[in-house]
């Protein structure tokens, strides 16, 4: 079965956590902006942040046979910062028409402030005038009131629910995201969030329509295989296989397709790549093991 | 100064006279500098105060736990509140610039060491911003430096920031003991808050915290345990 990880930093992973997807059936992952733990003070390390997304880990992820897509946008906790949240507002027109990116995010609520909505309402603004989907982030504290609030965010913009995506729910925020017409993502983690036995049950509860699965892997403990493990238990727990392509698969793709930037043309052909090949002048090969 | 009679206790008369000529300092990197390089002259073993001391430093600060500060913390605080003394009384200004300065430019352990001390600092409203925005981080020592044993927050703190900091507690299995002042500030969207997260836990079959209560107003503890 093929795999799809709607959001993942691979930023944060090593080529070893790229091998190990790959070989677990993973071939398209969405790799959304966000923050890098250490707080950003010039807007300079968003140009490069961007460019390295839209650059060096595409080419990376291409090298294992896995096709990297991107959001743009910025994250909630930076947009507590007024200054830094003018100026990469103003520097994100130059990244999203750039191949590759699929959507804008993620972006939301963090502790649900009033510069966190500003910045999160502005950014749907530009998702409308670029005509990008919106991939948003529900906020770890009081997630269910951040979630009702960011369903509101959507609809004083008027932008359309169907081309919105709200990350990170939970069995109490999943029936009001259904209940919208916005697709609800669900992070498997290792230890917070949401587990591979939970999602089961809310899949045999709620069937598969609008849901999605990833792994949210970063710099913190995260597990970048948390995907297949999901289906392996999706699996045992007698969810039938049509149902779970839907859910890896067919809903994340009719997803980001929305952007007209998602090109999976060729996807079953690329998986035998030739690692030798060079981004600019780098290579995620060091010169020794080129032969490999 | 009491706080430098403290550090002279602990780390002699070199140290203690080294952090007196470093306050005097009238440039922001010599300033910055010293207050990096202070476990260098003072080391960083705890302070462990003394009853006498204690006591004194009760009567000036009632409510500032200082039982996990160490020695370099408290030199720290002296060189701040030099700085404060002398700027204040040329313009307020000159005192917050520098201040400010001097945690942007820390690490995460020069951040804490400044984030325990601001209670202590004339008009400690003035860096209300920087404390609300210490509260983002991921790094636990540093959200504890003003979440726990930290009278800051419960007195300067608008309320919806009040609140996510006991979340946030609450969320990294922090002890609400820990924050000083909380019973004062308990508020209904903060009961709301907690009962949600009650209900969240409770809906993943996981334990809610023994101490969620603490954070909620008496009507809602009752439906808690209804
Ligand atoms: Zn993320």
């Amino acid at each position: 079965m093929r795999i799809f990880d709607p959001h993942i930093h691979m930023t944060s992973r090593t080529t070893d956590d790229y091998e190990a997807m790959a070989a677990a059936g993973i071939v398209a992952i969405v790799e959304p902006a966000f923050w890098l733990g250490q707080p950003r003070t010039t807007v300079g390390s968003f140009v490069d942040y961007f460019n390295s997304l839209v650059g060096w880990e595409r080419f990376r992820a291409s090298q294992f046979g896995i096709r990297h897509f991107c959001t743009m946008g910025l994250n909630p906790k930076e947009s507590n910062n007024p200054r830094l949240t003018d100026e990469v507002l103003a520097l994100l027109p130059r990244f999203l028409d750039k191949d590759g990116v699929v959507a804008i995010g993620e972006i939301g609520f963090d502790d649900q402030t009033d510069a966190e909505e500003r910045s999160f309402a502005r950014q749907v603004e530009l998702a409308r005038d670029f005509n990008l989907p919106v991939l948003i982030h529900t906020p770890h504290r009081d997630k269910k009131q951040g979630t009702i609030r960011s369903i509101e965010v959507i609809r004083s913009v008027g932008f359309p629910e169907e081309r919105v995506l709200i990350d990170h729910n939970n069995e109490e925020t999943l029936p009001i995201v259904l209940a919208s017409r916005c697709w609800a993502g669900h992070t498997i983690y290792p230890n917070t969030k949401m587990d591979e036995q939970r999602m089961a049950a809310l899949v045999q509860k709620y069937g598969s329509d609008r849901i999605v699965v990833n792994s949210a892997a970063d710099w913190g403990i995260s597990d970048p295989l948390k995907v297949p493990k999901t289906i392996a238990v999706m699996r045992a727990h007698g969810v039938p296989d049509a149902t779970i392509q839907k859910i890896v698969w067919d809903n994340p793709v009719a997803f980001f397709a929305q952007s007209g930037r998602l090109d999976l043309t060729d996807i079953d052909t690329c998986a035998a790549v030739d690692r030798s090949q060079k981004f600019e002048t780098n290579s995620v090969l060091r010169g020794e093991q080129v032969g490999r | 100064m009491l706080l430098l009679s403290v550090v002279r206790a602990r780390a002699g008369d070199a140290a203690a006279d080294w952090a007196g000529r470093a306050a005097a300092t009238e440039s922001v990197d010599a300033f910055c500098n010293a207050y990096t390089a202070a476990p260098k002259h003072v080391g960083r073993a705890p302070l462990a105060l003394a009853e006498s001391e204690l006591s004194h430093l009760m009567a000036a600060a009632p409510d500032l736990r200082c039982d996990r500060w160490t020695v370099d913390d408290a030199a720290r605080a002296v060189l701040l509140l030099s700085a404060a003394q002398r700027n204040d009384a040329k313009g307020a200004e000159a005192f917050v610039r520098l201040a400010i300065e001097c945690y942007e430019r820390g690490d995460a352990r020069e951040q804490q060491s400044w984030l325990r001390a601001i209670s202590l600092l004339p008009q400690p409203d003035r860096f209300t911003a920087v404390a609300v925005d210490a509260c983002r981080t991921n790094i636990i020592p540093l959200f504890e430096a003003i979440a726990c044993e930290n009278p800051y927050p419960a007195r300067h703190f608008p309320e919806r920031q009040f609140n996510q900091l006991v979340l946030k507690a609450l969320f990294n299995s922090i002890a609400l003991a820990r924050v000083v002042g909380l019973s004062t500030r308990v508020n209904p969207d903060l009961s709301r808050m907690a009962r949600d997260y009650a209900a969240e836990r409770r809906a993943a079959a996981r334990p809610v915290p023994s101490d969620i209560a603490m954070a909620m107003i008496d009507d809602a503890r009752q439906e808690l345990t209804r």
